[in-house]
């Protein structure tokens, strides 16, 4: 069995800087801040390891700063590990904010084409399946107005279509199951299971924990940086409530 | 191999992709749209015209084409530095969750600028016919030269700024008066022959002297020093260079400060 994504001993710190300092703190503090003053280091992860098989859908749960999204930053490889290291073998598609590429100013068919080329089609691809997208997110004929028109609904919409039309392979997703209105949460759910279902490897960040259950093969608990429990899902959602009460 | 190659298009794509966004976001809602590329420097041109030929009565022979064919370029160059400041800054959203060569943004901004200076061209081939000789074959040979030597030199300079920038923000007020005095120290308004030779000497450490003077060389006398032109290809493979170790650097913990 292929391991899709190995994460091994991975630390990662964040300095705890407090507003900048101005120019007279700067001068009076120079030593200190040469020195580097390693109290005032927030360690998000600490001493994390575990593995990912292909087409297997991991969750994770964990209060609100267990590093959960701080994890999927580091396998998408937007932010990189103080130590420790992590391996990805596949095309990541993240769904971690929503139309971040986005630009108000262009329109939906200018943006798709922007966005599905930075989640790893080539221009061709887009352009070829611009018309499903544009089925998909059911924005009608805004397809062709400037994203900075729509309501969040359909900007959200949009930004989904997209994302689960470029084959993904490796999906990060960070709790964005509720998307739209009931219909579209629906279709939106749908979507994802069947591309799941269908061998795409999943890493799962989610507060839903009956989307857990359902969804994922293994699930891993997060408190402070490290991992509190691994395993069946079923297990491990249990544990996380009986701990948080 | 097929999967290099479609891996291979697609960046080339995103590349392109992110350019005609930049030129597209630049002329968004305005009437005349990318008119004011050919605009900009036709206003310009008669504007020094008026100040330099008819107020100044410079003595200077051809002045105003003397004076553009450094401008043009010079343009391009200090467009993409005021803008690739905030570049990185600017694309926050991007950088943090969507996972892309981020020397793109950079590489698309000065390409979209660049755009400025070809716009730009006809003006200066109109001078060329109208005061000299008119463009020989050597135009071919020496512009795109002379494009890719400046472009490696932006895009060394873009480069560490905008990534400098993230980390200290004072960075963008510090370039904006290094620009406007770098325009100044380069031979731009005046000739290099000009400065008094006890001067002349520090002008050599000014990354755009030998660059502009080369500009100025093709454009007004269709002549080609390869000796400007070598030693303007060395300076932008320093200061290239220099860039990438700042950008890869700097870069590892972008994150935190972003």
């Amino acid at each position: 069995m292929n391991y899709i994504v190995e994460v091994e001993n991975v630390w990662k710190r964040f300095p705890m800087r407090r507003e900048r300092p101005g120019f007279k703190e700067f001068i009076v503090n120079l030593p200190r801040f040469i020195k580097r003053d390693e109290n005032s280091n927030f360690w998000a992860l600490k001493d994390l390891s575990f593995k990912v098989k292909e087409g297997e859908c991991l969750g994770i749960v964990g209060k609100n700063g267990a590093g959960k999204s701080t994890l999927l930053s580091l396998i998408l490889g937007t932010i990189y590990p103080t130590r420790g290291n992590i391996k990805v073998s596949q095309k990541v598609t993240p769904l971690l904010e929503l139309g971040a590429g986005f630009h108000p100013d262009l329109t939906g068919r200018e943006n798709i084409l922007i966005n599905g080329v930075l989640l790893g089609l080539t221009k061709g691809e887009v352009t070829k399946r611009m018309e499903e997208i544009a089925a998909f997110s059911e924005i009608g004929e805004f397809i062709d107005m400037p994203v900075r028109t729509y309501s969040t609904g359909m900007y959200l919409r949009l930004a989904f279509a997209i994302a689960i039309n470029t084959d993904p392979q490796l999906l990060l997703i960070d709790d964005i199951l509720a998307v739209g209105d009931e219909t579209f949460q629906q279709k939106s759910r749908e979507a994802l299971i069947r591309l799941i279902k269908g061998g795409a490897t999943t890493i799962l960040v989610s507060h839903n924990l009956a989307a857990i259950r359902e969804m994922c093969d293994k699930a891993i608990w997060l408190v402070e940086g490290k991992i509190g429990a691994e395993g069946e899902p079923e297990r491990v959602v249990e544990e996380y409530v009986r701990h948080t009460g | 191999m097929a999967l290099m190659n479609s891996e291979f298009r697609r960046k080339i794509d995103l590349l392109l992709l992110l350019t005609k966004k930049e030129i597209t976001l630049k002329y968004k809602r305005t009437v005349l749209g990318v008119i004011w590329s050919l605009l900009n420097p036709v206003l310009f041109a008669l504007v020094l015209f008026i100040a330099f030929k008819i107020f100044m009565r410079i003595q200077m022979e051809n002045y105003i084409f003397f004076f553009l064919s450094a401008l043009f370029p010079w343009n391009w160059f200090s467009a993409s530095i005021t803008v690739a400041t905030g570049t990185l800054i600017g694309n926050v959203h991007l950088i943090k969750k969507v996972r892309f060569p981020r020397h793109f943004l950079i590489l698309s901004t000065i390409i979209a600028q660049l755009v400025n200076l070809l716009f730009a061209l006809p003006i200066i081939v109109g001078f060329s016919y109208f005061y000299g000789e008119g463009p020989g074959i050597s135009w071919l040979l020496a512009v795109p030269i002379l494009i890719v030597i400046q472009f490696i030199v932006t895009m060394g300079i873009c480069m560490a700024i905008s990534m400098v920038n993230a980390y200290f923000r004072d960075m963008e007020y510090i370039i904006g008066i290094a620009v406007t005095m770098l325009f100044w120290v380069t031979p731009i308004i005046y000739p290099l022959n000009m400065v008094p030779k006890a001067y002349r000497i520090y002008l050599i450490f000014n990354p755009l002297t030998h660059l502009i003077t080369a500009w100025r060389d093709i454009f007004m006398s269709n002549s080609i020093d390869w000796g400007d032109i070598g030693i303007s290809f060395g300076i932008s493979m320093i200061f290239f260079f220099l860039g990438i170790l700042v950008f890869k650097r700097l870069g590892k913990r972008l994150d935190e400060v972003l």
